[in-house]
């Protein structure tokens, strides 16, 4: 495990015409776990995409320990930083063991064999993602928390230091979003690897990310630990929401319970919660 | 990580059976391509003991076998496989490469492109030779590149990009009709082969550049197996895996395109082998490996099949397009109904 440096600089980037990043700066803490967190069409997933180098950025440069990932042939940054996109395909009846057998892709080239060190990499990662059991099912046959194991899978077989996962939890019930993130913890705890993910949930990114980066308008908001990130202020500023931030008993990390118009207890009212 | 877990044991275990089975299946084609093109050869009007058969190939001058073999169905037999074999595995790649089996390269209008290409060379520039089966590559890239550039926005779609394609295809078959109808000696077999596609009158002469076709794009294709097979996870994760999707989608389609083109330019866009040939294989390779040499095996094996049939088992003599078309069209129909129902894949 060597430790990578990946950051975006002045970093802009967006769709034929429309520019939905501006000028964007984010350095992600090696080693660690990163969570991106905004507002629907901020741009979370416009960056997950430019920092993988599945959209070329119109101005400004990701970097991987200083070298534009645009510039780096494509093998190669396949080695180093891997991506699990939102909606990957399954191809009809394939089995996991096939599936995550893909995920080995880059470190082959085109006469080389399969080899030990390969089904070493694929057994590794079913172990790690409790997949064994499922290695010789059809993916489309598993529950979406299984299948979601398995995509993941296919990205730790790829044995890369740095992982992107665009909102890895979407879809899943309760039990399989927190199943997924315990996962992606003992990834980085065991390996080191770099995770920096896109989420939904305030409360699970604040709950599971070391580093928590808040994206409003194409630009980083916010970014630090949790703690100083969610706040009610932040909160309001980049979602337009009023909210209630307390302590999570289990984690002492931060939660928020945000405010609507309706169902307030006796006593509350919304001025008294700002001042 | 310990190198003797149970797991892994077992992970290779079946990863070598799923390898054996492959190429079980592979030599299986092979063995019934190889048998029907025997049986082509010495089993038409007349019978042919496999022994004269042999001698005609040696070139041995058998009276009475040196014509009916040598002349008629040597030609015809081997321009069915190679013709077979490039339908099969330019169809196959396409659809692994647009993820879905209706967009073939004989619904997308780039078999009708090449066709079109032929008839117009043929019948209203009088050409004839290699010349034609250039022209046949240039139009069916050109046609890929017009159904790819139509059905464009923000990336290509699987399904736009086929409904662009059966509209070009659909107008191009009418340019065909029009051509032929309009062209001063109208000759049925020729109008045939045009539209449905044949293999009568074929000559040896025009094997040697469909083969070269064969092997040059072929090859390049069989090279890119690994990256197509990463295509079929979606471009996102493809790219991810560190294939250059757009440059690796390039290069199959001219290789895909010049291959089937070429066919076309000799056969005529033998109806729905490039169609047919990657479901097919599909069902009988199962989880078990690429697709790419069992559908282009299937491929030849529906030439050489569908012509004999045509040939000798139905009342009258159809060429082998009306009888994979009648194969196809049932299929064809099931895909769509399929398809709108779940978005099929291949």
């Amino acid at each position: 495990m060597t430790i990578h440096s990946l950051t975006a600089s002045r970093l802009s980037a967006g769709y034929s015409d429309v520019e939905i990043l501006h000028a964007l700066d984010l350095a992600v803490p090696p080693g660690k776990i990163t969570a991106v967190v905004g507002a629907n069409a901020c741009g979370k997933s416009t960056l997950l995409r430019t920092m993988s180098r599945l959209i070329s950025p119109s101005q400004g440069h990701v970097l991987l320990d200083g070298k534009s990932i645009h510039r780096v042939p494509s093998r190669e940054l396949a080695r180093t930083l891997g991506l699990l996109p939102q909606s990957p395909i399954a191809p009809e009846g394939i089995t996991v063991a096939d599936l995550v057998s893909r995920g080995r892709h880059p470190h082959q080239s085109l006469f080389s064999r399969w080899t030990r060190k390969d089904d070493e990499a694929v057994e590794s990662a079913l172990t790690a993602t409790k997949t064994v059991e499922l290695a010789e099912r059809p993916v489309d046959e598993l529950s979406g928390g299984q299948r979601q194991r398995v995509w993941i899978a296919m990205a730790l077989a790829q044995q890369t230091d740095v992982l992107l996962l665009d909102e890895p939890t979407t879809f899943l019930d309760i039990n399989h979003q927190v199943e997924v993130l315990d996962l992606l913890t003992d990834l980085n705890h065991a390996r080191g690897t770099t995770v920096v993910m896109v989420l939904h949930d305030l409360n699970l990114a604040a709950r599971y990310a070391d580093y928590l980066v808040a994206i409003a308008e194409g630009r980083v908001h916010v970014a630090g630990a949790p703690e100083d990130v969610l706040t009610e202020e932040n909160v309001r500023q980049v979602f337009g929401l009023e909210s209630r931030v307390i302590t999570d008993p289990t984690s002492g990390r931060p939660i928020m319970l945000p405010i609507g118009r309706h169902r307030m207890a006796e006593g509350q009212d919304l001025k008294e919660n700002r001042s | 990580m310990t190198a003797l877990s149970p797991t892994i044991d077992l992970l290779v275990e079946n990863r070598r059976r799923r390898a054996r089975r492959h190429v079980f299946v592979i030599a299986i084609l092979l063995a019934i391509m190889v048998a029907l093109f025997a049986v082509t050869l010495s089993l038409g009007q007349s019978f042919t003991p496999p022994g004269d058969v042999i001698r005609v190939l040696l070139g041995d001058d058998v009276p009475g076998a040196a014509f009916t073999v040598g002349k008629l169905r040597l030609p015809r037999s081997v321009l069915s496989v190679l013709a077979g074999l490039a339908f099969g595995l330019g169809g196959v790649t396409f659809q692994i490469m647009l993820r879905n089996p209706l967009a073939s390269p004989d619904i997308i209008g780039i078999t009708s492109g090449a066709s079109a290409a032929a008839v117009f060379a043929i019948v209203v520039l009088s050409l004839s030779g290699p010349i034609v089966s250039v022209l046949a590559v240039v139009a069916g890239l050109g046609v890929a590149l017009l159904v790819y550039a139509l059905s464009f926005r923000d990336g290509v779609a699987g399904t736009r990009l086929i409904l662009v394609g059966i509209g070009i295809s659909a107008m191009l078959e009418s340019i065909v009709g029009y051509i032929l109808s309009s062209a001063p000696a109208w000759n049925l077999q020729e109008a045939m082969r045009w539209l449905t596609g044949s293999v009568n009158g074929a000559q040896l002469g025009q094997a040697l550049p469909l083969l070269l076709a064969l092997v040059t794009f072929g090859g390049l294709l069989l090279v890119r197996t690994r990256e197509l097979e990463a295509l079929r996870l979606g471009d996102d994760t493809a790219a991810a895996l560190g294939v250059k999707v757009a440059r690796t989608r390039m290069l199959v389609i001219v290789a895909a395109v010049g291959m089937i083109a070429s066919a076309t330019a000799v056969t005529g866009p033998v109806a729905f082998v490039a169609f047919l040939s990657g479901p097919i294989a599909s069902r009988v390779v199962g989880r078990n490996g690429s697709l790419l040499i069992p559908a282009a095996l299937i491929g030849a094996i529906l030439v050489l099949g569908g012509d004999y049939v045509g040939q000798f088992l139905l009342p009258g003599r159809y060429p082998v397009g009306v009888v994979t078309g009648a194969l196809g069209a049932p299929y064809l129909i099931y895909q769509i109904v399929r398809a709108n129902r779940m978005g099929g894949s291949l």
